[in-house]
C-alpha cells in the first residue's frame, strides 16, 4: 500500500439526507401532553426512547411562550430528543431560549416557507407577536438531494424522500413502500407499492425496470394491483398522472 | 474467530429446527466445535430433534438468570463429537431472554466454541430479534410457497436494520438462502414457486434446496439429525449445504425431476 497522498482531513461536511421524525404539538392541558406521551411511550418504548425529533409548534400560535417552554420539558422528560425547532412564527422567538436551532423543511409548492428564518424579534417581545421582518423570497433553485437506496426494499419497509426523488437500485418487495415527494425510480422489479408526488406534486413519475406492482399512486389518485391490467404490467414502465386518472405506459 | 449464525425464517413449520440441527451437526463432523442454541423459550424442540430431550437439566434461561453455569447447561452430543446443545426453557416464555443476558451468554460460547448455531423461533416478535441480534451471518429458511417467501423477505429486511452489525453501522450482515421441502414435480406441474422464482424474490445467494423427504420426519420422530442419515436425499442435500457453507462449490442436486435427480445422483453421489 502506498502512503496516502493528501493529509487526512480532520472535519469533513458530508450531505446525507436523514428521517427525522417530527413531533406536532397541538394546544392541550399540560396533564393532556403528559398522558399522551406516557402512552406513546407505553406502546413503543424502544423506538420512542432517545428518539431524535422535530418539533412543530405551528398550531400553539396562541399559548404562551412559558407554556410553551414547559411543554418542550415535558416531551424531554419523556426521554424523546430534541434536536431542532421547526421554523414558524410560533417557535422562531423561542430558539434562543432554548438554544435549539430552527429547522426549515425543504421549499414546498407556493414556497410558503422562507429558506432562511426571518430575523428573531428580541427575546422580551411576546411570543403571539407576528414577525415584522418582511419574508424573504423563496429561492428559485434549490436542489434537494435524491435519496438513493443501494439495497433491496424488503416486506414491511418503508422509504420516504422527503422532499425529492427516490432511487431505487434493486428491487421493491411485495409488502414494501417506497414513498417520494418527487419521482421514484427502481432499478429492480417494483412488487410493492410506490407512491410518488406524496405533498401533491401532478407531475410527478415513476419508473420501473419491471412493473408488478401492489399499488401506484401519483399525488394522490391510485391504482391497486386489481386495477392494472396484465397488458400493463411488464418491463420497463412509467407511470404518470394525467388529469385524474393514472396511466402506464412503455418506456 | 467464533461465528454467530442464526437460522431464520419469519414463518413457522419451515424447518429451521431441522436445519438448526442438521447445520450444527454437519459443522462438528466436519470437526468445528459447535453450539446449537435453541431460542425458542416456552415452545422447545430443538431437544427432541437432537434426542437428547432426556438429558436436559439446566437451560438457556437458568444461565441467563445465573441459576446455572454454561458448562451445566450445555449438553454433549452423544452421537457427533464437538458438538454441544444449549436448549430452551419450556416453562418461561420470551420476555425471559434479555439482550444483556442473551449477549453475555453468546460471548462465553464465542470464547469456546467455533460456531454458533442459533435456532430462532417463528415470527418477528423478541424471540426471533434476539436469536438474529448478535449474529455475523444468516441462514433464511424457506419453503416454495408465497406466504414463506414473503415473510422471509420480511426478515431479512429486519436483519439489515435490526441487527447489531446494523446499529453499529456495519456492513449488513451476509444472509443465505435455504430452501426446504423442495418437491421438483410439484413445481413441474405449477403447484410451487421454482428455484429461480424464490431467489429473484429474496436475490441472495443460495446454500441449499433440500427436497420434501419422508427421511426427515422420519429422523425427527428418532431424534437424530437428518444429516447422519447418509442414504437419504435431504440428508445428502444438507451434507452439500454445509460444504458450501464452508466455502466448498458444490452443485445443486434434487432441484429437477425425480429422473434427473437420480441420475444426478449415481453420479454425483
Amino acid at each position: 500500500m502506498s502512503a496516502n497522498p493528501s493529509p487526512i482531513q480532520p472535519i469533513e461536511f458530508k450531505g446525507r439526507m436523514i428521517l427525522v421524525s417530527i413531533l406536532r404539538l397541538h394546544p392541550a392541558e399540560p396533564v393532556a401532553l403528559q398522558e399522551a406521551l406516557e402512552a406513546r411511550m407505553h406502546e413503543a418504548p424502544d423506538l420512542m426512547r432517545d428518539m431524535p425529533v422535530v418539533v412543530d409548534m405551528d398550531a400553539m400560535a396562541d399559548t404562551p411562550a412559558q407554556d410553551l417552554l414547559s411543554a418542550l420539558e415535558t416531551v424531554r422528560q419523556h426521554g424523546l430528543k430534541l434536536i431542532g425547532l421547526l421554523y414558524s412564527q410560533v417557535s422562531a422567538p423561542l430558539a434562543d431560549r432554548t438554544g435549539l436551532p430552527l429547522i426549515v423543511l425543504g421549499p414546498r409548492a407556493g414556497g410558503e416557507v422562507p429558506l432562511r428564518p426571518a430575523p428573531k424579534p428580541p427575546i422580551e417581545s411576546a411570543p403571539q407577536e407576528t414577525s415584522e421582518a418582511a419574508p424573504v423570497p423563496p429561492v428559485q433553485a434549490v436542489h434537494t438531494p435524491s435519496l438513493v437506496v443501494n439495497q433491496p426494499v424488503r416486506s414491511g419497509q418503508q422509504v420516504y424522500a422527503r422532499g425529492g426523488d427516490l432511487i431505487i437500485t434493486g428491487a421493491v418487495s411485495a409488502g414494501a413502500e417506497v414513498l417520494a415527494d418527487g419521482h421514484i425510480h427502481v432499478y429492480g422489479p417494483l412488487r410493492g407499492k410506490a407512491l410518488a408526488g406524496v405533498r401533491g406534486l401532478d407531475s410527478a413519475r415513476i419508473f420501473c425496470r419491471r412493473l408488478d406492482a401492489e399499488l401506484v399512486s401519483i399525488a394522490g389518485h391510485y391504482r391497486i394491483a386489481e386495477d392494472i391490467l396484465d397488458t400493463e404490467r411488464g418491463d420497463n414502465r412509467l407511470i404518470t398522472l394525467s388529469g385524474e386518472t393514472i396511466r402506464i405506459l412503455e418506456i | 474467530m467464533s461465528r454467530i449464525v442464526v437460522i431464520t425464517s419469519g414463518k413457522g413449520g419451515v424447518g429451521k429446527t431441522t436445519t438448526s440441527a442438521a447445520i450444527a451437526t454437519g459443522l462438528a463432523q466436519e470437526g468445528h466445535k459447535t453450539a446449537v442454541v435453541d431460542f425458542d423459550v416456552g415452545l422447545r424442540n430443538l431437544d427432541l430433534i437432537m434426542g437428547c430431550e432426556r438429558r436436559v437439566v439446566y437451560d438457556f434461561v437458568n444461565v441467563i438468570n445465573g441459576d446455572a453455569n454454561l458448562r451445566q447447561a450445555l449438553i454433549k452430543d452423544k452421537r457427533t463429537e464437538n458438538l454441544y446443545i444449549l436448549p430452551a426453557s419450556q416453562t418461561r416464555d420470551k420476555e425471559a431472554l434479555t439482550q444483556e443476558g442473551v449477549e453475555k451468554v453468546l460471548e462465553e460460547l464465542s470464547q469456546e466454541f467455533e460456531y454458533i448455531i442459533c435456532d430462532s423461533p417463528a415470527g418477528i416478535e423478541r424471540g426471533a430479534l434476539m436469536a438474529a441480534y448478535f449474529a455475523d451471518e444468516a441462514i433464511v429458511v424457506t419453503n416454495p410457497e408465497v406466504s414463506s417467501v414473503r415473510d422471509s423477505d420480511r426478515m431479512l429486511g429486519i436483519l439489515s436494520s435490526k441487527t447489531r452489525r446494523a446499529e453499529q453501522g456495519e456492513d449488513p450482515l451476509p444472509a443465505h438462502l435455504l430452501i426446504t421441502r423442495y418437491s421438483a414435480d410439484r413445481v413441474e406441474k405449477g403447484e410451487m414457486l421454482s428455484v429461480e422464482d424464490v431467489q429473484e424474490i429474496l436475490s441472495i445467494g443460495m446454500l441449499g434446496v433440500i427436497p420434501e423427504s419422508q427421511a426427515v420426519l422420519n429422523a425427527s420422530n428418532a431424534g437424530m439429525p437428518v444429516v447422519l442419515d447418509t442414504e437419504s436425499d435431504a440428508g445428502q442435500a444438507y451434507r452439500d449445504a454445509v460444504a458450501r457453507f464452508l466455502g466448498e462449490d458444490r452443485p445443486h442436486r434434487f432441484i429437477t425431476t425425480q429422473k434427473k435427480g437420480i441420475f444426478g445422483r449415481l453420479f454425483r453421489g
